[in-house]
């Protein structure tokens, strides 16, 4: 099983550059981890979930079911904190260790 | 194959033989020519979207047949949650082709069928329903564009169909035999029809009795015996032809639609889904146009959306951004356009559930949606124009501005913000001009007006589904009238 998934919503008219923020992310945490956009169905340790907008039409139960625990980014919001689009490779990356408490996220794997 | 990539769909084109007429000429390769191409570039991003995790959410469904992953273009709608898919995925495309890309017509025509044939089954004991069950898996297995054909020629309009000098004027059965039928006559404006594997052909309209051989409907190869295609020629569009891209606008992507003409084409009965039964012509047109009219609440948003973006990007290069009247417009046009996709996105959330299982959009919001259609996008044009200024479409070509000589001329004279090249300018403003004057304006103006039905065929709708009764009793309660 892969650790960190990434969902992307299906990007109708989306407030912030979502492949970018995620190519952010993965700059940032290059020696720690890998991430993993979703294919299929495959289940994650934990998820984040990318929507263009603060509507989050992807935040749907089934979604949810493909992780114990998500990270939401909506517009310009991670997990419904208002956040500056600068800012939020480096906010999720911050959540991202928090949860995995400075343990190896492969090895949780 | 459940998703065709984009280049096997382009290849799964290459092996059709479809007769097309284009400029006089027979076309022996449709998907090369310069004049098609870029209509079938539209269609085939619904196939490479649907390939890419950033967009899958949108472009593709979960078949209610055998849970499998397919495009949702060859979906039936399960839930309001899916209606609101379709019209966010149409934006989202009408974003990133700036044209008509399509495949609407074929996803509206299942999910109107589907319904239809469903009830035809249920009251008349026919098998019309598990025969269109048996298509739509095929359509689904094999990720099928499907042209949705409903508009005939129509002649006279004065006159029904079996009282019209011709009857071929609209698209009938002209012989029963034991193994199928054989029909004749034409549909005109056809959407995306030479970029089609199948066509899934419907009566233009509500039959009597006396038109019961109107009342047709069946699905057929796009290439079969007897079916030819006749292009449809667009504003501007043997500039594609110049070697030119920036005068062309949008060189990548485009619509097209062509006249299709059944010239004794023989439908075998399994490919048959409507033969004679006309009490049920009314409702088939009635949803597939309801459909159809929630669909501009998506895709013509899409390319409003582009068309505000040239328009900004036109004032910025015009060094007009800063003009509080510039600003105003843009918000107008974002207004507008906005407006438009809540009339998509409530008529999708206002749906309902039919007796086949499928969802329908609600009906009178859907027409409210599409007459909305019928006028925003053309006030949406003007102020692009308003906007852009009358170089748009007084500007000198490309060969001028490449000409070794007259090239600086062109590069000093249309320059507008020192720092921004003039060759943006003139790729901006031809995109403008594509859009509101151009091939693509065929989509976004004319089509906005008739397709999916003219703006009265909304109005009959609207005053039937109006509640107007309602509101007169809600009138005289607060008059305190009694009778």
């Amino acid at each position: 099983m892969k650790c960190v998934g990434v969902k992307y919503c299906g990007g109708c008219n989306p407030h912030i550059e979502r492949s970018k923020f995620v190519d952010e992310l993965k700059k940032i945490l290059a020696e720690e981890m890998h991430l993993t956009v979703c294919r299929g169905q495959e289940k994650w340790e934990l998820g984040i979930l990318v929507c263009g907008c603060a509507t989050a039409c992807a935040d749907r139960p089934e979604i949810r079911e493909l992780a114990p625990e998500w990270i939401l980014v909506a517009g310009p919001n991670v997990d419904i904190e208002p956040t500056p689009v600068a800012e939020m490779a480096r906010v999720v990356a911050l959540k991202i260790r928090k949860y995995f408490g400075g343990r190896d996220p492969h090895e949780v794997a | 194959m459940a998703l065709m990539t984009g280049e096997q769909y382009e290849d799964s084109l290459r092996k059709l033989n479809m007769k097309v007429y284009l400029l006089g000429e027979i076309v022996k390769n449709p998907v090369d020519h310069p004049i098609i191409r870029p209509s079938m570039n539209s269609v085939k991003l619904t196939y490479e979207l649907a390939q890419d995790p950033q967009y899958e959410d949108l472009m593709t469904a979960t078949s209610h047949i055998n849970s499998g992953k397919i495009n949702r273009f060859c979906h039936l709608h399960q839930s309001t949650d899916d209606l609101v898919k379709k019209v966010k995925m149409q934006r989202l495309l009408g974003q990133k082709s700036g044209a008509c890309f399509q495949r609407c017509v074929g996803m509206d025509a299942i999910n109107a069928v589907d319904s239809v044939t469903f009830e035809m089954d249920r009251k008349l004991g026919t098998e019309y329903h598990k025969r269109f069950n048996k298509f739509l898996l095929m359509m689904q297995e094999e990720d099928l564009t499907v042209d949705g054909a409903m508009t005939d020629p129509k002649g006279d309009r004065g006159l029904p169909p079996h009282k019209q000098a011709d009857p071929d004027l609209f698209v009938r059965i002209a012989e029963r035999r034991p193994e199928g039928i054989v029909v004749r006559g034409a549909k005109a404006h056809q959407t995306g029809a030479i970029n089609s594997h199948w066509i899934l052909v419907m009566p233009t309209m509500t039959m009597g009795k006396e038109d019961a051989d109107y009342a047709v409907s069946f699905v057929a190869p796009a290439d079969a015996e007897g079916i030819s295609y006749i292009y449809g020629r667009q504003s501007c569009d043997t500039r594609k032809l110049e070697g030119s891209p920036i005068d062309v606008g949008n060189r990548q992507f485009g619509g097209h639609e062509a006249l299709m003409v059944f010239d004794n084409v023989f439908i075998p009965w399994e490919n048959v889904l409507m033969a004679g039964e006309y009490e049920f012509s009314g409702a088939l047109v009635e949803r597939f146009a309801g459909y159809h009219r929630q669909s501009y609440g998506g895709c013509k948003v899409g390319v409003g959306d582009v068309l505000i973006g040239a328009a900004a990007l036109a004032a910025d290069y015009n060094g007009a951004m800063k003009a509080s009247h510039i600003k105003d417009k843009l918000i107008e046009m974002m207004h507008l356009n906005e407006t438009l996709y809540a009339c998509g996105i409530a008529c999708s959330a206002e749906g309902s559930k039919t007796a086949s299982g499928n969802y329908l959009i609600n009906m009178l919001l859907a027409n409210v949606c599409k007459q909305n259609v019928t006028r925003y996008p053309y006030e949406i044009a003007r102020l692009a124009e308003d906007i852009a200024g009358g170089l748009m479409v007084t500007m000198a070509s490309e060969k001028d501005f490449r000409h070794p000589e007259i090239g600086k001329v062109v590069e000093k004279y249309f320059r507008g913000v020192a720092t921004v090249p003039t060759e943006s300018r003139m790729r901006v403003l031809r995109l403008i001009e594509n859009i509101t004057l151009g091939t693509a304006a065929v989509g976004y103006r004319t089509e906005s007006m008739h397709g999916a039905g003219s703006p009265q065929a909304q109005r009959i709708m609207i005053a039937r589904q109006g509640n107007l009764e309602q509101k007169k009793s809600l009138a005289k309660a607060l008059a305190g009238i009694k009778e």
